[in-house]
């Protein structure tokens, strides 16, 4: 059986700070790591592919140095990572970017046929939940997103059960492989990979395909194949400041002082709030 | 402005500014742009100074100085024709049989956007015995409400919802579909919109339109919050976008107003579908508590993240007739289930009150609550971005300040009831 899963390599989030002063970005010294849910997505991949007697293929788009975010996947024990990496997929959006992950895959299918694709279910750093169900869609596969787990598989029948979590709780679902998973945080616990896996990773060749080699049509990569465009970034306006108390300066009177304002100020919000809940009300 | 060795003006890129969307590398003819480390790097040698980079950074990171004539931007006429679609189009999602609240709040907001295009409010419905739901999804805005009956739509799959979704553009051509991003929503948005080929802008904050070009002007957050960016769709139909629940207000229902049901032909699909084996209901949400629903927060941070103190925050909740909710370190403790996470990967929330208890309100957390109506933050450190863009900040030791908030809302709301009745 042969899984490929689709990673992104992301700025670390956490660590972006906005100055305060030129409200911008501060972007200087922002490590970029592989999104922890395609971690999430790569770990269960190699976890099937144990159990199955599979391998795994990591793929991603994206500049030269996502190269490090496929070395930490195949750290984790997928068998082969193909970077896509060409100066006309840069500025893609979603539907870009599905588009030639989706040739990828369909050039890796024909080398070794594809079972499973998995990816995260999000990725940390803007684009939300996409990219699977749009690669699902160009390759005809069934799309199962947000599976908490992998219930069963079987190779014979060639069908998959799994536990979806949507609206109000989990649905068990069952349908025809190949098939597309995204994957929910609980889906897997990425395992901290062992030293040989290490070393392994880092020397393994990667191999870098670009816009010819996986057959994609210029028109629909990069920024040519972007129907959306970002016409302005900004910084969210800031709320603007409230009232301050301050139990340290107001010797006991703070809480009260706020409670008087607050039931002054509000006494709509108040009347609307307690009129219906029947708390407070004896 | 600097040169390079052979004395050509060159562009720089301002590091700090730059947000690494790479549309900088696509537009170089030269591939004089590198990203490192996230940012954008031009290679001074390689660099022939045409300014093409300048023109195409969204946050104006690239210095370029030299003088030079300003092209018009070539308006392409647009692979659709974008003159003939028209209408501001709401998916109707139904969630245990009922009209989803997120779809009645997007009704809402396309009721505004569609006034300032002179356009109808569409709404789209899938399902089976669906007609109650149509009529209310007129009381809540629509003028036609377009609709597949049918029992194979009775569930959720992606396949027959896709193929039936896409069926109804092409045949509506609404300029505008919103859909709530939801598990379901945005399953099927990114279906339909790679179907059509259009541009899917996911988990929006703001809409508007620019009256001047008719463009939908979507604002999601990005970059984990820190940054908003407004996206726009301008040559392909219609303009998709996902809206999250409680975002947008919920508009007031009107049983008299008067629209049009039309039904549309179902085609399912061909292919061999999943099965959907079983339901399983979440395991009574923890006392079946709801926090996107409460109409009052208190939230719990990791600075009064303490088991002991967890009966107080109850009470202080009860007692304004709402629900505990946490950050995410709470959650990371043990302390309250995932289901009470506030932000980026939790819920959303948008209560008439919120009352941040040790919440020093990082980006990822504020992101999930900006919407409420009143916050307050309980705070030790005066400078906590909570305190910071609260309405009311209380600054002290919860220990001290929530014991005597309960007290001094007990006596005072019985007054308030006095004084409502
Ligand atoms: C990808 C990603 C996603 C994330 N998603 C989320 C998310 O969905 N939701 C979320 O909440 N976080 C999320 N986070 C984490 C987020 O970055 C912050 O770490 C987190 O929100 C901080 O929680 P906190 O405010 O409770 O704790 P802290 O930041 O530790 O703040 C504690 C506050 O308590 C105050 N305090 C201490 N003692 C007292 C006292 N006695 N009385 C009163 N005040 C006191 C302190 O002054 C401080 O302001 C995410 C992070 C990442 C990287
Ligand atoms: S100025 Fe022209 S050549 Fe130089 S980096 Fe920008 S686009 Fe490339
Ligand atoms: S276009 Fe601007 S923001 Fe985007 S990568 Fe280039 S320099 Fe950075």
């Amino acid at each position: 059986m042969h899984i490929v899963a689709c990673i992104k390599q992301v700025p670390d989030t956490a660590q972006v700070k906005i100055d305060p002063e030129t409200k911008t970005l501060i972007r200087t010294g922002v490590e970029s790591i592989c999104n922890p849910y395609d971690l999430v997505a790569v770990e269960a991949a190699v976890q099937l592919a144990e159990k199955y007697s599979g391998k795994v293929t990591v793929i991603t788009m994206g500049p030269p140095q996502a190269e490090s975010a496929l070395r930490d996947c195949l750290a984790l024990g997928a068998q082969q990572a193909i970077l896509l990496s060409d100066r006309a997929f840069a500025g893609a959006d979603t539907l870009a970017t599905s588009y030639t992950l989706a040739q990828a895959i369909n050039k890796i299918n024909d080398a070794d046929p594809v079972s499973l694709v998995l990816c995260g279910k999000q990725a940390i750093d803007g684009d939300t939940a996409q990219v699977g169900p749009g690669i699902a869609t160009r390759l005809g596969y069934n799309q199962f997103t947000y599976v908490a787990e992998v219930i069963g598989l079987d190779p014979a029948s060639n069908t998959i059960t799994v536990r979806r979590e949507i609206e109000g709780g989990s649905e068990v679902i069952e349908g025809k492989l190949p098939a597309v998973l995204t994957a929910e945080l609980n889906l897997a616990a990425p395992r901290y990979a062992s030293l040989p896996e290490l070393v392994r990773s880092l020397r393994q060749e990667i191999k870098v395909w670009g816009a010819r080699d996986v057959a994609a049509l210029p028109e629909q990569v990069g920024l040519k194949g972007s129907p959306t465009m970002v016409r302005e970034i900004f910084v969210p306006p800031a709320r603007g400041g409230g009232q301050v108390f301050d139990t340290n300066e107001d010797k006991g009177n703070a809480v009260a002082g706020f409670l008087d304002t607050f039931f002054g100020k509000e006494q709509r919000l108040l009347e609307e709030l307690l009129a219906k809940d029947g708390h407070a009300q004896e | 402005m600097p040169k390079n060795s052979r004395g050509r003006e060159i562009a720089e890129v301002i590091p700090d500014k730059c947000i690494g969307c790479q549309l900088c590398l696509a537009a170089c003819p030269v591939d004089a742009i590198v990203m490192d480390k996230g940012v954008a790097k031009i290679d001074p040698e390689k660099c022939t100074g045409c300014g093409k980079c300048v023109d195409v950074c969204p946050v104006n990171s690239i210095l370029f100085e030299k003088v030079r004539k300003k092209k018009k931007p070539v308006v392409a006429a647009g692979p659709v024709p974008v003159s003939e679609y028209g209408g501001v189009a709401v998916f109707i999602e139904i969630h245990q049989d009922k009209g989803a609240e997120v779809a009645w709040e997007l009704v809402g907001k396309a009721r505004e956007l569609a006034e300032k295009l002179g356009t109808p409010v569409l709404g789209f419905l899938f399902g089976s015995n669906v007609e109650p739901v149509a009529r209310e999804a007129i009381a809540y805005g629509c003028d036609t409400v377009y609709v597949m009956d049918n029992p194979l739509l009775q569930t959720y799959l992606p396949k027959v919802y896709g193929k039936a979704l896409a069926e109804m553009c092409q045949q509506v051509k609404p300029e505008i579909l919103l859909l709530g991003a939801t598990p379901l929503g945005r399953d099927l948005a990114s279906v339909v919109a790679t179907v059509l080929g259009t541009g899917l802008t996911a988990d929006c904050t703001g809409l508007d339109i620019d009256a001047q070009e008719r463009l939908l002007l979507m604002t999601r957050p990005t970059f984990g919050g820190n940054i908003m960016a407004t996206i726009l769709c301008r040559n392909y139909r219609p303009q998709m976008s996902t809206v999250r629940p409680r975002v947008m207000r919920l508009p007031k229902k009107d049983l008299s107003r008067q629209g049009e049901i039309k039904p549309v032909a179902f085609v399912p699909p061909q292919d061999e579908l999943p099965r959907i084996i079983e339901f399983i209901p979440r395991a009574a949400e923890i006392g079946g508590v709801d926090i996107t629903r409460a109409p009052v927060l208190v939230v719990v941070g990791k600075g009064a993240c303490n088991p002991q103190h967890m009966p107080m925050f109850e009470e202080l909740a009860h007692l304004m007739g709402g629900a505990v909710a946490c950050s995410r370190p709470v959650v990371e403790s043990g302390l309250l289930p995932y289901v009470r996470q506030v932000g980026q990967t939790g819920r959303t929330v948008a209560p008439k009150i919120y009352i941040g208890v040790g919440v020093s309100g990082a980006v990822q957390h504020l992101v999930g609550m900006q919407g409420s109506e009143k916050i307050i933050a309980i705070n030790t450190d005066r400078n906590a971005p909570m305190v910071q863009i609260a309405d009311y900040a209380l600054i002290g030791d919860y220990l001290k300040i929530v014991p005597e908030l309960i007290k001094g809302f007990e006596a005072r709301a019985t007054g308030v009831k006095g004084a409502g009745a």
